[in-house]
């Protein structure tokens, strides 16, 4: 880790407040939740999505064509919207969680997520693979991280699946000084989500992207050395 | 770390004595008599109760076998915290031997990690040491390790050779002679009474004006409920 990746967890929040802030606007569903003691907290997104599959009607056969309904920019459905027909059951709805933490010790964001079916009945991780696009896939197979492992979620103490962040840094930092040499404003949160979300069935619309270069946040100048560049109207 | 050769090997040589008993309802064709096991306090439960497994799974039908799990007292044991921490943290109040109870069916899903190879703990266990070693040197000393290096660590603590882990260790124990100690100091502070599995924070071993910090000071700072306060 050199010096000026240097993301102090102050950093960290200030970036997760105006990603918030964004995810109100047009509804996307992330919120702050702060641990017990209050000293520290993380970013989190639950999701609903239904399993849709053609069943064929006797037991037996495997004729299944599965994939999850995608769900884009706009809001979730209502579940009481969901047509309930003789393809889907509430069994086959399921919630997925996706909470962001800051690691002190590598210094940068992680990803911790986990999926179940409403009855509490947790997902695999290569049942959470079917839902996966399959260029994502290629993605999650070429990209820089170790693994994905299963790991205790460092508050809440339950188990999770956790994209390895011993190497977040180093794809961050191109991205960084990028940014810092088009004198763009960049949040950190939104270009590291973008790129390590979809490989795990979480999607972050491009809105974003356009919100961060408008943001006009101070960071606190003791622990970021991200040089803030004036901002340009667009 | 010469001088404390005596401590590190008190401290890796740690035993508890444990009794293990199956799970009353578990399907078995035979009475199951208790296991006896002396447990390394410094390795992991699933790493050294193979011999536990054999002799609950000779009663048994295949059918009725899953994945094993460990309970003390209701609370299912996290197989990923060192053997000592559990202990201490649920049992060392209690009388010897430790009493687990062993399961096959009905996993915690919402409270353990699965378990279902060697290749786990050992990916556990050198993840831990690389996170330690990221606060300790910036990830200098470990990544400049071989990868037979890395095995050498892990072997010595599965086949519990003290020599053939401290071979490796030691140098990741080790600091510039110009510093007064590594970058941040490793630690986990763990409590049965909170939510949060344990405390973990940025923590330097000196002070800005020099000084060495102790203990005291290190609790004083991340944990002070933990601490009586001066003069009481």
């Amino acid at each position: 880790m050199e010096e000026n990746e240097f993301f102090g967890e102050k950093t960290f929040q200030h970036y997760c407040a105006e990603f918030i802030k964004h995810s109100q606007k047009i509804g996307d569903g992330w919120e702050w939740r702060a641990s017990k003691d209050c000293s520290d907290g993380y970013m989190c997104k639950t999701h609903f999505q239904v399993k849709n599959g053609t069943a064929v009607s006797h037991q037996g056969t495997s004729d299944h064509v599965q994939t999850f309904l995608p769900v884009e920019e706009a809001l979730d459905p209502p579940l009481d919207d969901l047509e309930v027909n003789e393809t889907t059951t509430a069994a086959e709805v399921i919630k997925y969680e996706y909470h962001v933490l800051y690691s002190c010790s590598y210094q940068v964001p992680v990803l911790y997520f986990r999926a179940s079916f409403l009855d509490g009945r947790p997902l695999a991780l290569k049942d959470i693979w079917e839902g996966v696009h399959e260029c994502y896939k290629m993605r999650l197979l070429q990209g820089p991280w170790d693994t994905i492992t299963q790991q205790e979620h460092p508050i809440l103490g339950q188990p999770f699946f956790v994209l390895h962040p011993c190497k977040t840094s180093e794809f961050m930092t191109p991205v960084l000084k990028n940014s810092q040499k088009i004198n763009r404003n960049v949040n950190y949160i939104t270009s590291w989500l973008s790129m390590v979300g979809p490989a795990v069935g979480l999607n972050v619309p491009l809105s974003y992207a356009t919100a961060a270069s408008q943001d006009e946040g101070n960071v606190d100048g003791q622990d970021s050395s991200i040089e803030r560049k004036s901002l340009e109207e667009h | 770390m010469t001088d404390d050769k005596d401590v590190l090997r008190d401290v890796w040589f740690g035993r508890i004595p444990t009794c293990f008993t199956l799970y009353q309802d578990e399907i078995t064709e035979r009475e199951a008599e208790p296991y006896y096991l002396l447990l390394p306090r410094v390795s992991y439960l699933t790493l050294v109760t193979d011999k536990v497994k054999k002799h609950f799974q000779k009663v048994m039908r295949q059918e009725d076998i899953s994945e094993i799990w460990f309970e003390y007292e209701g609370t299912p044991l996290k197989w990923h915290y060192p053997i000592g921490l559990l202990f201490d943290l649920l049992a060392s109040s209690s009388a010897l031997p430790w009493n687990i109870t062993v399961h096959f069916k009905s996993f915690p899903e919402k409270d353990l990690l699965h378990c279902p190879s060697k290749d786990v703990i050992e990916a556990h266990f050198m993840s831990c040491v690389k996170e330690a070693d990221a606060l300790k040197h910036k990830s200098q000393v470990i990544n400049e390790m071989q990868k037979k290096d890395h095995k050498q660590l892990w072997m010595g603590l599965q086949n519990d050779r003290f020599d053939q882990f401290w071979a490796i260790n030691r140098k990741l124990m080790e600091y510039p002679a110009e510093e007064n100690g590594f970058r941040y100091i490793p630690f986990r502070i763990y409590q049965t009474t909170t939510e949060r599995p344990f405390i973990q924070k940025l923590f330097r071993p000196v002070s800005t004006d020099g000084q060495l910090h102790t203990l005291g000071d290190l609790l004083k700072e991340v944990c002070p409920s933990a601490v009586a306060p001066e003069g009481s």
